[in-house]
């Protein structure tokens, strides 16, 4: 078997994670969702139903932009052409006419177009085939084919990123421990606000259930902070932070309650893809950019460019996903991308490299599998790394590169974007957590061995609480507010970390997972020391579904259970609260409704009209005939009404009296 | 449709193979065990391309709930592999070899023999290259059984002949144990790969017969074949054969130069550098200090009070007299940037002076003829040194005053 006899026994102390911090106030707008990008139709469906592949809505999204950036759209030429577009409903006049394009009409026909999409027996309307073919070509500020061209650019990004959104890796969350065991206060270290470019350094005291203190150190940033690193070097705390194109390093005295500092910043031309913290040099950090470059940043001496390479190392892969971390030597990197992980000298980066891993057949790969993280495993072992693939894990010693000295597949839903090392005493077990962004899984992983004896897992892993699990213990909101909530619980996490705390013979370990929405939640495990081979399953009765010791009366539990409940509440309200004031970012300020559609266009329809009635009896009858209509007219055909003859004002000049005779058919 | 109950299929299939692995992952056996019920239906159109497929999950899966479930016994246990073994023909090896791990872990060394013989004389179709790898596989467990009985006879004989009689019986029965385990042995060593116990075990039932070359070259093919990875646990073997032998200084110092090359940060390093440094060859000495500061190197020697010692008696021995200086800075050149910074911080001083003394003191001493009377680290623990009038700490200020010269020379 891959596994030793027993592991650590950990139990969850509560049956859900539960809220570190209030949320922030201010509405969280949720990221782009499948349904947003992509084509919804009942044909389309069914014309997608035998192949791969997804339809984006490429049609819909343009025409979002021309309605949310109209100035940017068409600002010039709709300035100069204002007086040629009318949109208002009645008739134009005739001098107007001529010059005029009545909008109105033209929206009513698209609405008509809108109505018949899907439609097999669809035909373009004349007059919007005309109108288009007519300004295709200069009404627009941007010229249209490149303005698609981007579009559609943006879009296939956004739908990969949905697919896997590789810049969170490593997660946006760190936790700084306590300086001496003695004081039970840490830090943690998360991004927050409503783009969550803000950076936050929240004191936490460590309790039975972790809670803030203080209000937090607060850095308002550039960029959305997609990564938060920290490694401790001589007592102090070096924390690296990245967003798409700047990445900085604050440090964080030991003591309590001293100022976090900001040290550095470097901004990149290419989004950067990772950033790592020494844990051997004060002030030294990785950065790797989606060129494929690496660098050693160090604080003192700048930049030092390791290697440039946009192609990746072992085979040929599309991703521009590069990573770098510290090894054993201070001065040697490994950098990795999707193939697999090289280790170089700083000192001499070109000569001096060696292959760690390599995706393939020295260590079992499955067809398709890619390096999803890897993460330097110093602190359990000073040669260890550990690499996670979308299906399995795989421990590596640098003295022995190419053939892993663990491997366990770990089937997640989700490939693992963050992991986290809690080491173990010597001769105990280190415990890793694996988590995942999207289905925001949580596993720890046990395992023990490197030097003295071989490597192996330790018992079995383990599921921890997602945020998204609390949602069944909650009590039950009203539809629409259920409806927020959940996409609110369920939002892709964005960052793990976690702490072992020691309170006599009492261990415990916390785990903070952080979602996208800037959402901190906290689950205790404790630690059971004796156990039986298989203790009666009373877990799995508490957690089924349904039931909530959650919230259940903490009558007969202790007083943990009834905290918990407390923070869920003040959670609530909180959140509620946020959600209640009015969203101002779906106001549009440029556009009135009242100057482009009429009062009648707004109003709902009264009845159906007599037109509408006819209609309907003769496609009753047809169906019933099982005939065809061949014609919508009605079936007396009726001459066109005729054009209403204006009625001059003064007196007519005698070829509009001539005219006008001859339109009402007098020769 | 049959399309669509297909997929359907497929889909039920999934979901069902979800809660398995939700039950797993939360130590529900039980639960786990119920939903593998339903899932075993799966097994009846296998229609997957897929790399794991329903077959290998039930067997995956079943094992790991049998292992944890309460109220499983052995003897389920052997029944189900038993029929996992026939499920899949081409797995049969592979479910044997996993089925003889878990008996050996319950101590069943007899039933994990027998079934390793069973597998041995298996035959289906002809074999593939994979099938061939995996039959070597058991072939080398079986002699690695062989090579347990062997040694547990052994150990009888030994304690018989202290006695003073000896047992024919017990020892021919040893040597046959022997000529198993050494055949299958060697078979499986020949393939490239890591074999780590194999080869240990090999050498040892050899080096018991006297056949010494036969050992040698076993080692020497293990450790330089190019086709096998570079295992540095080659070369410690050779290089610990090679003492047992007694053999020169000159070869041992070749096995552990290689073992340099390829892991700087091995243990066997201190070792190493103790050998070198007392060659009478300058360039072994030199060589010696190479090893030692590049074992400095790693993070995981950093606290290590026995390599300080060995690159401060160096250091010393090479300041006094006032020989080759130019190899400090050479080694020096390549370090001066970053050594302050990782070894000799003023947070590290106070550290080690409170956790170690000597380690401070040995510390103490390189960085103050590195880096001169100045430097953090030097005068933290000399000054502390002083304070508590500890004799050698005030031997030592002494010592690197007289010799500051030297760090102005290789600064």
């Amino acid at each position: 078997p891959r596994r030793g006899a027993t592991g650590e026994r950990w139990e969850a102390a509560d049956a859900a994670a539960v809220p570190l911090l209030l949320p922030s106030a201010g509405c969280w707008i949720p990221s782009p969702a499948p349904q947003d990008i992509l084509y919804r139709s009942s044909l389309c469906k069914k014309l997608r139903a035998g192949k791969s592949g997804a339809t984006l809505d490429f049609a819909r999204q343009l025409g979002h932009f021309f309605v949310d950036h109209p100035e940017d759209a068409f600002g010039s030429l709709g300035r100069l052409l204002h007086k040629n577009f009318y949109l208002g409903n009645s008739k134009l006049k005739r001098p107007a006419r001529s010059s005029t394009i009545r909008m109105t009409a033209l929206v009513e026909d698209i609405d008509r177009l809108e109505a018949r999409r899907g439609c097999p027996r669809q035909h373009l309307a004349s007059r919007l085939r005309w109108f288009s073919h007519l300004c295709r070509d200069w009404l627009f500020e941007v010229p249209l084919g490149l303005l698609a061209d981007c579009l559609h650019e943006e879009l296939m990004q956004q739908w990969s990123n949905l697919l896997f959104d590789d810049s969170l890796t490593g997660g946006a969350l760190a936790w700084l421990p306590p300086e001496n065991e003695g004081t039970p206060v840490g830090r943690l270290v998360h991004p927050g606000g409503q783009a969550m470019n803000h950076l936050y350094f929240q004191d936490v005291v460590l309790e039975e259930l972790p809670r803030a203190r203080g209000s937090p150190a607060q850095f308002e940033l550039s960029g959305r902070v997609r990564q938060v690193a920290a490694a401790r070097v001589d007592g102090e705390d070096f924390v690296g932070v990245r967003s798409d194109y700047h990445c900085g390093v604050w440090r964080v005295p030991g003591r309590t309650g001293s100022a976090p500092t900001p040290l550095q910043v470097i901004r990149t031309d290419v989004p950067a893809s990772c950033l790592t913290v020494s844990p051997h040099l004060p002030g030294e950090l990785s950065v790797c950019t989606q060129s494929g470059t690496v660098y050693l940043w160090s604080v003192e001496a700048g930049l030092q460019q390791l290697r440039h390479d946009p192609q990746t190392m072992f085979f040929r892969d599309h991703s521009p996903w590069r990573w770098s971390d510290f090894t054993a030597h201070p001065r040697v990197l490994s950098c990795a991308d999707r193939t697999g992980l090289q280790c170089l000298d700083a000192r001499a980066p070109k000569k001096c490299h060696f292959d760690l891993f390599k995706v393939g057949e020295e260590a079992g790969c499955q067809q398709g599998e890619r390096v999803v993280l890897p993460m330097y495993l110093g602190r359990a072992h000073p040669s260890q790394y550990l690499v996670t693939t979308q299906f399995s894990v795989y421990v590596l010693d640098e003295r022995l590169p190419l053939v892993p000295v663990l491997k366990w597949a770990h089937m997640m839903k989700a490939p693992p974007l963050f992991a986290h090392l809690m080491p173990g005493n010597p001769g105990r077990s280190h415990q890793v957590l694996l988590g995942a962004s999207r289905t925001q899984e949580l596993l720890l992983l046990q395992y023990r061995g490197g030097s003295q004896s071989a490597c192996q897992l330790a018992g079995t892993p383990q599921k921890l609480h997602s945020i998204g699990g609390c949602l069944q213990h909650l009590p039950t909101q009203l539809p629409h507010r259920q409806h927020l909530l959940q996409q609110r619980l369920t939002a892709p996490a964005a960052g793990l970390a976690a702490t072992l705390q020691e309170d006599g013979p009492h261990k415990s370990m916390l785990v903070f997972q952080l979602s996208e929405a800037g959402d901190v939640f906290c689950q205790r495990l404790t630690h059971k020391a004796a156990q039986s081979p298989a203790p009666p399953s009373r877990d799995e009765a508490t957690t089924a579904p349904g039931s909530s010791p959650l919230f259940e009366a903490p009558a007969s539990s202790p007083q943990g259970l009834g905290a918990a409940a407390l923070r869920y509440r003040r959670w609530l309200r909180a959140f509620s609260r946020a959600c209640r004031e009015p969203p101002r970012h779906t106001w549009h300020p440029s556009l009135s409704q009242r100057r482009l559609f009429t009062r009648r266009d707004l109003q709902g329809p009264a009845g159906p009209s007599s037109l509408q009635r006819q209609m309907r009896q003769r496609l009753h009858q047809a169906m019933r005939e099982g005939g065809r209509i061949q014609r919508w007219e009605p079936l007396a055909v009726q001459p066109p009404p005729l054009p209403q003859t204006l009625e001059p004002a003064g007196a007519p000049d005698p070829l509009s009296a001539r005219l006008t005779a001859a339109w009402a058919g007098d020769w | 449709s049959s399309h669509e109950h297909k997929l359907n299929f497929r889909k039920s299939k999934e979901a069902c193979l979800s809660y398995i692995q939700d039950a797993l992952l939360q130590k529900q056996w039980k639960r786990a065990a119920e939903f593998l019920t339903c899932y075993v239906e799966s097994l009846e159109k296998d229609y997957s391309r897929e790399h794991v497929g329903p077959s290998e999950i039930i067997w995956r899966i079943g094992t790991e709930i049998l292992w944890h479930h309460s109220q499983s016994s052995m003897k389920e246990f052997n029944c189900f592999m038993e029929q996992m073994k026939t499920l899949g023909v081409k797995r049969y090896l592979k479910v044997c070899l996993e089925h003889v791990f878990h008996l050996l872990c319950n101590g069943q060394i007899d039933e994990a023999y027998q079934n390793l013989s069973l597998a041995e004389s298996w035959r289906f179709g002809e074999q593939t290259a994979i099938q061939d790898k995996e039959m070597k596989l058991v072939e080398a467990y079986r002699g690695l059984l062989d090579y347990y009985s062997w040694s547990k006879q052994k150990n009888i004989l030994l304690e018989h002949s202290e006695d003073g009689f000896s047992d024919l019986a017990v020892e021919q029965e040893m040597h046959s144990y022997f000529r198993k385990a050494a055949v299958s042995l060697k078979e499986i060593i020949k393939i490239p790969g890591v074999w780590d116990v194999f080869v240990k075990c090999y050498v040892d039932l050899l080096e018991f017969y006297g056949d010494h070359n036969e050992a040698r070259q076993v080692l020497n093919e293990y450790a330089y074949n190019s086709k096998f990875p570079a295992n540095p646990n080659a070369h410690v073997y050779l290089y610990q054969f090679l003492k047992r032998q007694g053999e020169s200084k000159k070869s041992l110092i070749s096995a552990l130069k290689i073992l340099h090359d390829i892991v700087p940060s091995h243990e066997l390093m201190i070792d190493f550098n103790t050998m070198l440094q007392k060659s009478k060859k300058r360039k072994k000495r030199r060589l010696g200090l190479e090893v030692i500061f590049a074992a400095l190197d790693y993070a995981g020697w950093k606290e290590d009070a026995k390599a300080w010692s060995c690159l401060a008696r160096q250091v010393k021995q090479i300041v006094i007299s006032e020989k080759h200086l130019d190899w400090i800075t050479q080694e020096w050149n390549s370090r001066k940037d970053w050594w302050p910074a990782f070894h000799f911080s003023r947070y590290l001083a106070k550290r080690n002076w409170q956790e170690n003394k000597s380690l401070s003191y040995e510390k103490a001493l390189v960085a103050g003829i590195l880096l001169g009377k100045d430097c953090k680290y030097f005068k933290y623990v000399s000054h502390q040194g002083c304070k508590a009038q500890l004799k050698r700490f005030r031997m030592l200020k002494k010592f690197v005053n007289r010799h500051n010269s030297v760090y102005l020379r290789i600064s």
